[in-house]
């Protein structure tokens, strides 16, 4: 429920950003410079957590390449070591995983103008992991077994789409988050023994996965063009409709 | 614009937040062990009928029993030992004693992050006095969490 929440919340401020973005705007120009750029960046909430919880390092980055005003293509990728313990069992995952995919700018031009970006990505993402359950604890009415799951190499894949915003702060310094949502398509392991964690994804145990980013970029403008302007046709008055 | 700029600061506590909230798990709700369901039939009629009086206890087990004298129980769950390959069981079906060995293999399986890792059994040969016990009829042989019925007997 709280996971929820959270996500809620976001998207509501989401929706608020752009709401704010649509409004006080000047007349448009009928043709605007959008700068095509390369942006190199690194994912950031991944090493604060680290921070907070010692138990948990995700690491990523990421190229992509301005394709035209709206679409680009991203390429990223990271690594992930991940450690869970509770009183009856104790998990551990390592490993690397990739994306791949296309960013849609949902902004005008006229309001971008290749500094600002609200849109989504839309990823398909490689996991290639460890697993490994160096301690588990079960009780019956027989008594008390304790065992261990050894390490075994694991593929799984998965989709994700990416809604987000991000804004050039200083030039050719860009910050921006997005929300993650994330569908397994394949675990890698089989029914029993579904990884508790999948690098690049999240949770293994659960079909969809959630989670914010929040990323630094730099810049490398490769190429101008000019957009036009698409201009919102206006309303037909009473006059036109009458010659 | 500058909104878009605002609004990143804002976003970096949120998410900060949310991804400590989201992270801590939650307590376990599910079942935890995989028993044997056996349910109980009149082997004249054929229908479901629990015994009037039940007491099962593991052979070897000292005075702890999983049923004792216990009424209207049906189907019985009868947890089995991953220590080992199988598991022999009195059952004092309305005071006439039999004893079912059944062997298995055990392999574990994960229930969730919250409730961590189970055994689950494949049953394989099943054997039994006829004391009471008319048949044993073996429905299932796939031991897990869920509710699936495994050996049907008839008495």
């Amino acid at each position: 429920m709280r996971r929820i929440s959270g996500y809620c919340t976001s998207i509501l401020i989401i929706l608020l950003s752009v709401s704010w973005e649509a409004s006080g705007q000047t007349e448009p120009p009928d043709t605007v410079e959008i700068p095509l750029k390369i942006k190199i960046g690194a994912e950031v909430t991944g090493p604060v957590i680290y921070f907070i919880d010692r138990n948990n390092l995700n690491v990523e980055g990421f190229i992509s390449a301005d394709l035209n005003e709206r679409y680009g293509v991203f390429i990223g990728g990271g690594f992930s070591d991940y450690k869970y313990s509770q009183y009856n069992y104790e998990y551990l995952s390592r490993g690397f995983f990739i994306k791949a995919g296309i960013d849609i700018n949902f902004l005008r031009p006229e309001k971008s103008m290749g500094k600002y970006w609200a849109g989504a990505g839309l990823r398909y993402g490689l996991s290639s992991f460890n697993s490994e359950v160096p301690f588990f604890e079960y009780d019956n009415y027989w008594g008390s077994v304790t065992s261990s799951i050894p390490s075994s190499a694991y593929f799984g894949h998965y989709l994700e789409a990416s809604p987000g915003f991000r804004a050039e702060m200083f030039r050719n310094f860009t910050m921006g988050w997005s929300v993650n949502i994330r569908r397994l398509i394949y675990s890698g392991a089989g029914k029993d023994l579904r990884p508790i964690y999948l690098p690049g994804f999240g949770s293994g145990s659960e079909k969809v996965s959630f989670g914010i980013s929040y990323f630094f970029l730099w810049n490398i403008p490769y190429k101008k063009i000019s957009v036009i302007v698409k201009k919102d046709e206006p309303a037909e008055s009473e006059e036109t409709a009458i010659q | 614009m500058t909104g878009l700029k605002k609004n990143n600061i804002a976003a970096i506590i949120i998410a900060i937040l949310l991804i400590i909230v989201s992270c801590t798990p939650e307590a376990c709700f599910e079942e935890t062990v995989a028993k044997v369901k056996v349910p109980f039939y009149l082997s004249s009629t054929q229908k479901a009928k629990a015994p009037d009086n039940l007491t099962i206890y593991g052979l070897n087990t000292g005075t702890d029993k999983i049923y004792a004298d216990s009424k209207s129980v049906s189907p019985a769950e009868l947890p089995l030992d991953p220590s080992t390959d199988n598991c022999s069981f009195v059952l004092v079906i309305n005071g006439v004693s039999d004893t079912i060995v059944v062997a298995y293999d055990s392999y574990p399986h994960l229930i969730s992050i919250e409730c961590g890792y189970t055994y689950y059994h494949t049953t394989g040969v099943l054997s039994y006095t006829k004391n009471i016990i008319d048949t044993i009829i073996v429905k299932n042989t796939l031991v897990t969490t869920g509710n699936e019925e495994n050996f049907r007997i008839l008495y």
